[in-house]
């Protein structure tokens, strides 16, 4: 059987023109996608049942006892952690910051090691950002800054950019202007019109500079910033400011070097300076399929996008102290629940080297870095393949994802409704 | 009156311990106070061992000594506007928030956001602090609007973030990113920093040692004698952020 008009979920760019063949219960073929649609949709080796750890060796578990036994380590805890929810879908998330808050835990996404200083900056400034369907329709300038589309989001370009057509933009592969900003050639620099190869670290000196030249103080800029040649800077300048609509897509390149959250305020001052002249915006490469919809969820419960302290029973954020990079290497939590992640792959040594200290619950359909340190692992349904919810793409668009086959295994919102209710339970609510 | 506070051993010593209880002007009330550890509301006699020696009418004649691992304590000193905190060791986060009066003096190191917006009084670290000190909360558009920061070691990154009043000075050598979006105020940073002031658009920024890392946007002025403790010195004169249209004054020893 095929199905068609199916949502990957794999990166932020959530593409829904998937058409992908199901037979026995079982993905057999994918068209349209990129390969990292592909590998996630044809990949197996799922975990089978609930797995407790039993001095050096695992022991098979129900799912009654795996909800049992995480339900009372997170109990027994003074500060458990949550952690993850990017590969997971909202109605989970919404489940997971009701258990954070009845917990009186931490629980934070993964935007704290990817686009957190991009919601810092935007907290300070403000985002002027459009969906992706105003850039495919109309921008005639786009520029990537520190983000490889080509390798980590393959069909941005091809959806929404460069190589499609657009309402206002016919003939697309010509009439579109792509600079990339970048401290090496990558894939993406390439195709580009215009190359600017930055020194590492030197992406706020960089905006810094066309902020000025774009407001006509040029004269204060030397020969050359962050390896750039000034004439290159002006160039790049007038490219943006003779756009009739242009797009920054920035990545991890820009969030995460050097001066991060400053970086991004920066990226956005100079939207705002371009602004002046023509139309700009602004928006973030998501990376996990929904990051943005952890952002989302976090924000309409608590308030607040991530790394929110429900410790003292009411709603607390402070990137830097709540975030939880922060509170593993300072071994401040003393549980941890891991849910649509992976940390013993992503984080620090340090981090990591604290997860495997403190009891760990991992909720994954299979075997990754962090079961090596979790306590339990509770083999869940994969969200967009064998269980439906709702996700946001890299824009902020809610889109709903499928399930293509029935499962043995119970979603991540069954899993953790049952902790939370055998939570609710314990505490007599 | 002195208030002694020395800290128990506990089970969990990394468990941040939130402590904004613990500002002189409560200890006129008794020590029947709370902290969190963790998630867990703990009475102050839990964590600590208190003494209260002599008697106090006012929060001004309150001494509050802390002594023992307190490096996990945070929001010490929070909103307080009078009397006078003592810190033997380190001490945790958010020290001096808010504080608008009195003194706190640290023997040793403070982690991030000392002095996190405060308004008036007085910090010395005798020590070294984290990233942030002096600066605002997240999103918020003022950092330390009055009172005085000093810092006898080095800080970490985003020192003086928002500074819009009042005076920063660190004798030893920053991270990265000093005085970034200051708006007023004193920032004065004895030994090295990089790139320093980006945004300003008030304020006066005096660095004694090395800058790493000049920003673009900033104009230059020409070198003027100028004197800072006690000593006469040639000073090149930056002004900015140009980028931000800013007008702060950044002052740079000559040939460091």
């Amino acid at each position: 059987m095929k199905v068609v008009d199916v949502v990957c979920p794999f990166c932020g760019c959530l593409c829904d023109d998937l058409v992908v063949e199901v037979c026995d219960e079982k993905v057999v073929k994918v068209e349209n996608g990129c390969t990292l649609a592909s590998e996630k949709f044809l990949g197996d080796h799922r975990l089978q049942s609930p797995i407790l750890r039993e001095g050096f060796g695992w022991r098979e578990i129900g799912y009654e006892e795996a909800i049992s036994v995480a339900a009372d380590i997170l109990l027994a805890a003074d500060l458990p952690l949550l952690y993850g929810w990017s590969g997971t879908h909202g109605e989970a998330q919404s489940v997971g910051v009701h258990l954070a808050e009845v917990l009186g835990g931490v629980i934070d996404n993964t935007s704290t090691v990817c686009h957190g200083p991009s919601i810092l900056a935007i907290q300070e400034v403000g985002h002027p950002g459009c969906t992706l369907g105003q850039v495919k329709n109309r921008a005639d300038v786009v520029v990537y800054w520190g983000a490889n589309a080509i390798e980590a989001h393959p069909r941005h370009m091809s959806r929404y950019t460069t190589f499609t057509q657009g309402f206002f933009v016919k003939d697309a592969h010509l009439a579109r202007t792509v600079i990339v900003v970048d401290t090496r050639r990558t894939e993406t620099a390439e195709i580009a019109d215009e190359f600017v190869q930055v020194e590492a670290g030197y992406d706020y000196e960089i905006l810094s500079a066309l902020r000025a030249i774009v407001r006509g103080r040029e004269d204060v800029i030397s020969g050359a910033v962050g390896g750039v040649a000034k004439t290159q800077l002006i160039r790049v300048a007038e490219i943006c400011k003779r756009a009739k609509f242009g797009a920054i897509f920035f990545g991890l390149g820009l969030t995460m070097s050097a001066g991060k959250h400053k970086n991004i305020r920066n990226a956005i001052e100079l939207v705002e300076e371009l602004n002046r002249h023509t139309k700009w915006t602004i928006s973030p490469m998501r990376g996990h399929w929904n990051v943005y919809g952890s952002n989302e969820v976090f924000t309409w419960i608590s308030g607040y996008p991530f790394a929110v302290d429900f410790s003292r029973g009411i709603a607390f954020y402070n990137p830097g102290e709540t975030t939880s990079v922060d509170i593993l290497r300072r071994g401040e939590c003393d549980a941890c629940l891991v849910v649509g992640s992976d940390p013993g792959a992503h984080l620090p040594r340090a981090c990591a080297a604290h997860l495997a200290k403190i009891p760990t619950i991992q909720l994954d359909p299979h075997v990754n870095a962090t079961t090596h340190l979790a306590t339990l692992q509770i083999p869940v349904a994969v969200s967009g393949i064998d269980a439906e919810g709702t996700a946001y793409r890299m824009d902020g668009v809610p889109i709903r994802v499928q399930k293509l086959v029935e499962t043995k295994f119970p979603d991540d919102t069954e899993v953790l409704s049952a902790i939370y209710r055998r939570v609710r339970e314990v505490k007599g609510q | 009156m002195r208030v002694t506070l020395v800290a128990r051993p506990r089970a969990k010593p990394s468990l941040p311990v939130e402590a904004e209880s613990i500002i002189p002007q409560n200890f006129l009330r008794g020590t029947d106070l709370t902290v969190y550890e963790g998630n867990k509301e703990r009475r102050l006699e839990e964590l600590f061992f208190i003494t209260v020696e002599g008697p106090a009418v006012s929060p001004d004649q309150v001494e509050v000594v802390l002594m023992g691992a307190t490096g996990r304590v945070k929001r010490v000193g929070e909103y307080m506007n009078a009397g006078r905190i003592v810190i033997e060791g380190d001490i945790g986060m958010h020290c001096g928030n808010f504080m608008s009066g009195g003194e706190i003096v640290i023997k040793s190191n403070a982690d991030a956001w000392l002095g996190r917006e405060m308004r008036g009084g007085r910090i010395t670290c005798m020590g070294s602090t984290s990233h942030n000190c002096g600066a605002g909360y997240r999103g918020e558009k003022r950092g330390m609007r009055g009172g005085t920061i000093e810092i006898f070691g080095g800080a970490g990154d985003f020192a003086g973030e928002y500074l819009a009043g009042g005076e920063v000075r660190i004798h030893g050598s920053c991270g990265d990113m000093a005085g970034i979006e200051m708006r007023g105020g004193l920032l004065v940073i004895g030994g090295t920093v990089t790139r320093p002031c980006g945004n300003m658009t008030a304020g006066t920024a005096v660095v004694l040692g090395h800058v790493n890392r000049m920003l673009p946007t900033f104009q230059y002025q020409g070198v003027n004698d100028e004197v800072w403790d006690g000593k006469r010195l040639k000073m090149d004169v930056w002004e900015g952020d140009v980028a931000n249209r800013g007008k702060g004054r950044l002052l740079v020893a000559v040939g460091k």
